[in-house]
Formats: structure tokens, sequence, C-alpha cells
């Protein structure tokens, strides 16, 4: 099925960003991105770019992107890319991710460490997202969040081990994930923050 | 020896009633007025056109990407919060970067220039990795410069528009962290004087240095270590996620509220 996709719009571009964030290394998760398991589980979904914001760590992903960079003449190989940070942010990169039929291309992922600030943005551009939380970190808040995000719909969250199959699960994502941000009971936020500070501020009603 | 020993222990324990009393009533007094300014209402008495000085303390990388998330999404009129003032820790170029964008892309109102805002930098309570023993000096420093801040004397702070008769803020609008909590304790003391010594205040009593510390949305079972210093502190604790909601410091203080998620 995944083969007859791929020979009906061969020329359709599908991106997949990887994102460690700038605070803290995450060496777990891109030694399990620099793979051959995890570039084929990408090439079974039709992916054909994957760029990795690496951080401080340029050393475990080096060779792998230098030897993917130079195979892409091989028929339905994936293009590798790299960079370490971005002072402007990484809307643009995150945003590749988004299907943009005007440039011919499909909607991919977006594979993150839990820093709120990448899921807050993924989930704002409404692409499929897997998050892996660092398992080192002291504070585990960040898995809970993961967790909970996950058991309403929002995202995949997953190990750094189970990389492969989450490539699957986005795709199930993409086909069923609640809206954001969440409304609840019908009402916004909006009322909740109004009627705090003006009540704060002692506005007469 | 043994005689001198002996009236010197007592010598001691004479001395360290009275302090250990003086040290218990100054607990007490703070614990009954934190309560007492918890529970006392907000006078409603401020007319709706009136002119609200807002001043938002910013953490730093994800603290602030959540603060203008909301905030844009507030859709805060800026006819009526007239003059903002925006707290970032020194380094932090991140976020005074992010206060200027949300000034040109969602309060200038076609102003251009938009001189209704400022951004002061204070120094950081603690830098990452920064010793304990060296901290508590960095933290009075930092609590220094945010009561300087509110009087409105701080260096790179700019004068008020007239309409502003109080160098105070009305609202101070927080989601952490060190520097967050400077600024509402900060607060809260000048409230505390100002209620002992009613003279000091020569404008129109309207409430002000009235505090708001949200939580940050990555908190879904656990308050913050800001989250939880503030508890007693803050007059109003707003959380995005329902477990959070409910919790007080004490018995008799205000609780948490729920909001549901704020950001986007």
């Amino acid at each position: 099925m995944d083969e007859m996709d791929h020979d009906r719009m061969p020329s359709m571009a599908k991106h997949c960003f990887v994102t460690v964030g700038a605070t803290a290394s995450f060496t777990q998760l891109l030694n399990h991105v620099a793979t051959d398991d995890f570039i084929q589980a990408l090439q079974q979904h039709n992916y054909t770019h994957l760029t990795i914001q690496y951080g401080p760590d340029l050393a475990y992903v080096a060779e792998f992107i230098d030897r993917h960079k130079t195979d892409t003449a091989r028929n339905g190989a994936i293009e590798v890319n790299g960079f370490d940070f971005k002072t402007e942010g990484l809307s643009q990169d995150m945003s590749m991710a988004k299907p943009c039929p005007s440039e011919n291309r499909v909607g991919g992922m977006i594979l993150t460490h839990a820093g709120t600030g990448s899921i807050l943005e993924a989930l704002r551009l409404g692409v499929p997202l897997v998050v892996v939380p660092n398992p080192d970190l002291q504070d585990n808040h960040q898995m809970e969040l993961a967790r909970e995000m996950h058991r309403q719909g929002y995202v995949v969250a997953t190990a750094p081990e189970e990389l492969c199959p989450a490539v699957r699960k986005a795709e199930d994502l993409r086909l069923r994930r609640p809206g954001w941000p969440p409304v609840e009971n019908g009402r916004g936020p909006r009322p909740y923050i109004r009627e705090s500070l003006n009540d704060e501020l002692g506005f007469l009603d | 020896m043994a005689a001198f020993l002996m009236s010197f222990f007592s010598f001691c324990l004479q001395l360290a009633l009275p302090v250990a009393a003086v040290g218990i009533l100054a607990v007490v007094v703070l614990l009954l007025s934190l309560t007492v300014s918890h529970r006392s209402p907000v006078r409603k008495c401020r007319p709706k056109d009136a002119q609200i000085h807002l001043l938002v303390v910013l953490g730093s990388g994800g603290h602030t990407a959540e603060m203008f998330s909301m905030l844009r999404r507030w859709t805060l009129e800026p006819s009526r919060y007239a003059y903002r003032t925006y707290v970032v820790s020194s380094g932090d170029n991140f976020s005074a970067q992010k206060a200027k964008e949300f000034e040109v892309n969602h309060m200038a109102e076609g102003k251009t220039p938009n001189d209704a805002y400022t951004i002061v930098t204070v120094p950081r309570a603690r830098r990452v990795h920064q010793s304990y023993l060296t901290a508590p000096f960095s933290t009075l420093h930092c609590f220094w410069a945010c009561l300087t801040v509110l009087w409105g004397q701080y260096p790179e702070q700019q004068h008020l528009p007239t309409e502003f008769s109080s160098p105070y803020p009305d609202l101070i609008l927080t989601n952490g962290p060190a520097t967050a909590v400077c600024m509402i304790v900060a607060a809260k003391l000048l409230r505390f004087l100002h209620f002992f010594l009613p003279f000091l205040q020569a404008d129109s009593g309207m409430p002000k240095l009235r505090t708001v510390f949200i939580e940050s949305w990555a908190r879904v079972s656990t308050l913050s270590m800001s989250g939880k210093l503030l508890l007693p502190l803050a007059d109003t604790f707003l959380v995005q996620w329902p477990k959070l909601g409910g919790r007080r410091a004490w018995w008799g203080m205000k609780r948490t509220r729920y909001a549901g998620t704020l950001v986007d």
C-alpha cells in the first residue's frame, strides 16, 4: 500500500523535522534518530526530507548526515540535513512539515523533546507531533505533560527507543486529532481571564 | 569552671526565651497579615474607563513564550491597559525581543512610535549553576531592583504618562520564575507598608500593586517552585490543569483557580 502511494506521487515532498531544543543536550534521542531503521520507517511512509536540529551534539549525527547527504541520487532516498541552533527560532523549519500544495509538499511530522515552546509551536501549526521526553532530566514534569497530552490525543508521546512505531502513529494522528487550543465547556479562556483581572483591579461592573 | 558553665548556660536560657517569643510573634503576625491580605476582597471602585498600568514579569525561554501566547489570546485592549512595563532578567534578549514584537504587532494600533510601554532589565536572582552560597546576595540585589522598578525610579525606566498619578503599576502579571517571586514579594511589602502608613499614599486610593500569577502550562499535577512560594502571596493564582485547582497555602487562604488552557 505504502509502496503504491509512493509510485503514484513520486514528486511530492514530505518533511520530518527533529528538534532537541536549545538548553540541554539530548544525545539519546539523536542516537535513535541517526539510524538506518529510522530512515527505513520514514521511507515506508513516503518521507523525502529529514532535518535535524541537534543542538550542541554534532558529533552524534555528523557522520549520519554526511552519508545521507551524498546518497540522494539513489531512488527513493531521504535527504538528510542538520543545524545546531537558529537565533531567529525554528518556525521556518517547523512549517516545512505543513502541507503546501503550491510548493508540491504534503503534510509531514515534527519530532521534539518535551519543551513547552516546541510543543506549543507544533500544536499551533496543526502538524502531527511526536514528543520524546528526556528520561535523564531530574524533574519529570515534562514526562507528565507529554503523557497527559498523549492521553488526550493531541500528540504521540514515546521513548527514544520507540521512534519507528511512532512514525506510523503520527499518520494516525494526522487523520484524527482534536482541535487546538481546547475549549472547555464551550467557554474559551477569555471570560476567565477578563473576570479575574477585572475583579483584581476593582472595576465597577 | 563548672559553676561558670552553669551560670553561662542559665544566662543563655534567659536570653533564649524572649528571643524565641519575639520570633514566634513575628511569624504569627506575618501569617495573619498574609491571611488577612489574601481574604480581603478588592473594593469595586474603579470607573469603567480608567486606564491601567500593567507590569509583566517575563521569565525566560519557555515562560516568555507562554506569556505572549496568553497575552495574544486575551487581546488586551490598549485603551484600557494604557501603559505596559515589561521586566526582563539581564542577558535575556529573547524576552526583550518578544516584548517588542508583541507591542508592534498587537498593541501599537498604528501608532509609531509606540511610547506606551517600557522594557526594564533587572539583575538575575540566581544564574543557572550559580552557587547557593552567593545566591542570597544576588536575590537581594534582584529584590532591590524590583522595589525600585515599582517606585518608578529604576535607571532605564521612562517617565509615566501624566495620566498616571502614582508610579505603582495597578496590576502585576507573571508566570515565573525567580524574578517573578522577587517582584510579587516587593509588591506585597509595599502594600504592607502603605496599610500601616496610609499617609504615604498621595493618590486616588484605587487598588494598586495587585498580583496575578499563572502557573506554567507544563505543570500538570505539581506546582513549580515559584508557584509553591507564591501560593500564599499572589492575589490571584490561576492554573491550567484541573488537578492543580483548589490548592491553598493553609487554612483560610484563597484557593488556586483552574482556568482551562490559557496558552495556544
